[in-house]
């Protein structure tokens, strides 16, 4: 199973890393293969809402950066992982910097999805989607807000199969290790 | 209470000043607070972050807001990442004040679905961000299929923005009050401006359109990325 994990962290985060390398352990043991970003060390431009990637370059960011490899990797994959503090309910600005820049692997035409207005897939194929959002300590109402953003987004990306988790700061490597255990369904996802 | 003072108007767009529907929307609100005696300001995040100077402007002017009116375009489900980057800081400088008696925060948001639903959870990333930064959540205003008001004030843009300039006026009376947006604005905003049939129509031969006129009309749906 190809993998790509978008670490949001921000600079300074090492609770962000560890999770990182923990889910990193987590897939290895799978048999896994994952490709990380770091992507507050990558330079990434921030989407310009040209839709030049709908309409003049099709598929693909007019700004030629590590954006346009995020995507790439993000098409490429089985799995994506979405590892980002959860900011105000939602994901952080670093992440959210690569995510803008992922509009270039739907299409500009319209479908219609459980009676809502969405955009076509471009591909065939798309990675099933996990995010681990992390906050401080408990916090219901931005758990709810992340976990119906992950439901949104999964929507609007396509993804064959999604899930949303929280951990806190707080909790131990053991209870860590065990929600991202049971977070991984999609680790059977085989590229078809 | 006293009735608000000094508006500020964050457009969150990155299109270039006067370009984008967010800034026709908020713009708007903006004037009608203008014209009940309140002071405005207005401010582009993308010229904003691109500093630290500007950055510690747009910090001063939040603090001397009694109105902040953040102004932004949907992406991928939520706010871009310049104006989550420009609320992230806001935050951090606003670390443990109180909402009480604090500026009251306004949230507007528009998107390229027809539908305003599309809107909600970023209107509850603002909520929450208005919670945690010390503000008073005044209430977010959800417009689908923002698309035609782009590029010039409200005012200009026809029998089409009607129905949405009489719900900013509303909004606007209650702020001008230091209250916060009524119901009844939050919904005729929220009906959509055309319905979901023609709209998807029309957009649908608009990208086509553009397709042409770049000569891609037949790479629309290439995939560069294919394996």
């Amino acid at each position: 199973m190809k993998t790509t994990i978008l670490n949001g962290g921000l600079a300074g985060d090492r609770f962000t890393d560890h999770m990182q390398h923990l889910l990193q352990a987590e897939l290895s043991d799978n048999g896994g293969d994952a490709t990380v970003w770091t992507l507050r060390d990558e330079k990434i431009a921030y989407c310009l809402g040209c839709f030049d990637c709908w309409t003049k370059t099709p598929g693909i960011c007019r700004i030629d950066d590590a954006g346009r490899d995020v995507a790439a990797s993000i098409i490429a994959s089985d799995l994506v992982v979405f590892l980002t503090p959860v900011t105000f309910g939602g994901y952080s600005s670093e992440l959210k910097k690569a995510v803008d820049r992922s509009i270039c692997l739907i299409s500009p035409f319209f479908t219609r999805i459980d009676g809502e207005v969405h955009h076509q897939r471009r591909y065939d194929h798309y990675p099933a989607m996990l995010a681990i959002g992390i906050l401080p300590e408990q916090n219901p109402e931005q758990e709810a807000i992340f976990t119906t953003l992950v439901e949104r987004h999964a929507i609007n990306l396509h993804a064959p199969q999604h899930a949303a988790v929280v951990v806190m700061r707080s909790q131990d490597e053991q209870t860590l290790r065990s929600v991202l255990h049971a977070a991984l369904p999609a680790r059977e996802t085989e590229r078809q | 209470m006293n009735a608000p003072k000094n508006a500020l108007l964050l457009i969150g767009s990155a299109k270039k000043p006067g370009a984008s529907a967010s800034e026709a929307l908020g713009g708007y609100l903006v004037r009608q607070l203008a014209a009940r005696g309140q002071a405005s300001e207005t401010r582009y995040v993308a010229r904003t972050m691109r500093s630290e100077s500007r950055i510690g402007e747009l910090l001063a002017a939040v603090e001397r807001a009694d109105v902040f009116v953040l102004a932004f375009p949907l992406y991928v489900d939520s706010l871009p990442y310049l104006v989550t980057k420009a609320l992230e800081r806001i935050a951090e400088s606003r670390q443990g004040q109180s909402a009480e008696g604090a500026a009251q925060f306004v949230a507007i948001v528009n998107s390229g679905f027809p539908e305003a639903v599309h809107n909600q959870t970023a209107l509850a990333i603002c909520r929450q961000f208005a919670k945690e930064a010390g503000f008073r959540w005044a209430g977010g205003l959800a417009l689908g299929g923002g698309a035609p008001f782009s590029g010039k004030p409200l005012e200009e843009a026809g029998g089409m923005a009607h129905k949405v300039i009489a719900a900013l006026d509303t909004a606007a009376a209650a702020l001008a009050l230091g209250q916060p947006i009524p119901d009844e604005a939050v919904a005729a905003l929220a009906n959509p401006v055309m319905s979901p049939r023609f709209y998807t129509l029309m957009g649908g031969m608009g990208w086509r359109l553009e397709g042409l006129r770049n000569g891609v009309y037949r790479q629309l749906r290439a995939r560069p990325f294919a394996s």
